[in-house]
């Protein structure tokens, strides 16, 4: 901390002027061996000699093995001399013990560096960034990027966090059971479908919801007893007279492969937001354009003018579906209106 | 983190979060300055995710990222040289980042704390060829070849290089690891049983 180095370019230039080949071939070390090498290094690197029987080349030859031994690349009867000569030259068994304690000093100390949370921070919003923009123009991520300066990686970037760092990773705590009566079924092939019918129903006003409520505690338990899946959505922890730009407007059900799945909708000053979220045995979350964070694999998809975002986490798949022209970073505060990081997507202030 | 090239190309992905620690690792021992590393480590990923479609199929991962990293690393030396200026070693190496192994007893992760430290610090002090060496073989585990191809230089030359380095650090650490460790774990007995 705090200790300075004098910058070594230097090194750089004189990188290779006291390096003494020992072979121009590494790719089989026993052939290294073999041939051995000439002249020995200044500093203590022993060549291998030529000549046995002279005590002194002897152990500059086996010394030379030391680290393709300590590599395990000593077999046959080149290992046997290796041994052989270790074992009965105090000089050589003491090198190689020293050897071999600094190897062990160094497996201890790995890793030497751990990327900084940060960092692991810029690499993730890097590839999205990469990976958004290298889509073809049909890409959603470009229109809406355009619209929102931001775009998608803001939102990928905090639902990231929001999966593997946040509490608010809809904490899955309750668990139901079927409800009888489903109100209303969505026909559809798959899971995205499905999350787009459901929220072009919602917007239509055709879905209607089987509770209004702006609370995530009545909402879910209001899912309680009617998903076969456990769920919780994250409590909004608002400041006295603040307002969300999103807001929780109910919940219903929908059929997805026969079975209650459960739509959370948000509305907003000029757009709605719906979250389908169904057990991942039976939702199955897959191909659109991929972006991971960690264990967290995002899906995007466009489909019939909306953008839909799927993705598993602890057994339960979600899709979020919004509209094409509204802002994705206005996207991110249905999640995150209520956490401590809101303040990164609201528009105005 | 994982990246792939977009529809109808080959299934051809990055997942960086595997390689972060010993690029940033490599970015360490290269630059000692952990700002720059951050940067270097940064680049080389932007730069890797635009040249994937280079990378040969039965190329290794870890090899190219490293080579890319150095290469951008290199660069930077050479815009630099005209106003060399002084690196500092900062405030990264205090283990600030390493979670705690809470399955280890309290002194035995002190001790292993304290002797990472004087390995890093060690390591540190070593001229550039040998502690980039080092990391290379000892921490990342590249082969000679792979090393050798990175370091464009000859093969023999990677092994003769890692034995001095490994001698120039076995000196180093002879007795300040020991000694440090003694230390440290006197102060905490004695501090254990004062209370």
């Amino acid at each position: 901390m705090g200790r300075q180095y004098e910058h070594d370019l230097g090194f750089e230039a004189n990188l290779f002027n006291d390096d003494k080949p020992i072979d121009g071939n590494i790719l089989s070390p026993r052939v290294f061996n073999r041939r051995g090498g000439k002249g020995a290094d200044a500093r203590g690197f022993p060549q291998a000699s030529t000549r046995v029987g002279q005590s002194m080349n002897n152990c500059d030859k086996y010394a030379t093995k030391t680290l393709l031994y300590l590599d395990e690349e000593l077999e046959g009867q080149e290992l046997k001399d290796f041994l052989s000569h270790v074992d009965s030259c105090a000089g050589c068994r003491e090198q190689l013990e020293a050897e071999k304690e600094l190897s062990a000093t160094l497996h201890r100390s790995r890793p030497l560096y751990s990327a900084p949370v940060a960092l692991q921070d810029r690499v993730a919003a890097a590839v999205i960034d990469n990976s958004t923009s290298s889509r073809d123009q049909r890409s959603m991520y470009r229109r809406v990027s355009r619209i929102t300066g931001e775009g998608l990686s803001g939102f990928l970037r905090i639902f990231a966090r929001w999966q593997v760092l946040a509490p608010a990773a809809l904490t899955i705590a309750l668990c139901l059971a079927i409800i009888p009566n489903i109100e209303r079924r969505v026909q559809a092939a798959s899971y995205v479908e499905t999350a787009v019918a459901s929220h072009r129903s919602y917007i239509n006003g055709a879905l209607r919801p089987g509770l209004e409520s702006r609370s995530p505690e009545e909402i879910t338990a209001w899912f309680a007893g009617k998903v076969p899946f456990a769920f919780r959505l994250p409590a909004a922890e608002s400041a006295p007279g603040e307002r969300f730009p999103y807001r929780l407007t109910g919940a219903t059900l929908v059929s997805f492969k026969g079975s209650p799945a459960a739509l959370v909708t948000y509305q907003g000053q000029n757009d709605k937001i719906s979250l389908l979220i169904d057990s991942s045995k039976s939702a199955v979350v897959a191909g659109g354009d991929e972006v991971r964070f960690g264990e967290l694999t995002f899906h995007y998809h466009n489909d019939a003018g909306f953008t839909v975002i799927t993705w598993t986490t602890h057994g339960l798949s979600y899709a979020l579906v919004s509209s094409v022209s509204d802002g994705a970073r206005a996207s991110c505060l249905v999640c995150h209106q209520s956490m401590a990081d809101s303040s990164k997507f609201r528009t105005h202030p | 983190m994982r990246f792939g090239p977009g529809h109808g190309q080959p299934q051809q992905r990055l997942d960086f979060s595997e390689y972060l620690d010993g690029l940033y690792g490599y970015a360490m021992v290269l630059s000692r300055n952990r700002t720059e590393a951050e940067d270097l480590v940064q680049e080389t990923c932007l730069r890797a995710l635009r040249a994937i479609g280079r990378l040969r199929a039965d190329g290794s991962v870890k090899s190219w990222l490293f080579t890319i990293l150095r290469n951008i690393w290199l660069n930077q030396v050479r815009q630099r040289r005209t106003a060399p200026d002084l690196l500092e070693l900062d405030a990264d190496d205090n283990g600030a980042n390493e979670p705690a192994d809470t399955a280890q007893d309290p002194l035995a992760e002190y001790v292993n704390r304290v002797e990472r430290e004087q390995v890093r610090a060690a390591i540190q002090k070593l001229p550039l060829e040998f502690r980039e060496i080092i990391l290379l073989r000892e921490y990342e585990e590249l082969s000679y070849q792979e090393i050798a191809a990175l370091l464009d230089c000859p093969p023999g030359t990677v092994m003769s290089r890692l034995a001095r380095a490994r001698s120039k650090l076995r000196d180093s650490l002879a007795g300040s690891l020991t000694a440090a460790v003694a230390g440290k774990s006197e102060d905490i007995g004695t501090r254990g049983t004062a209370v």
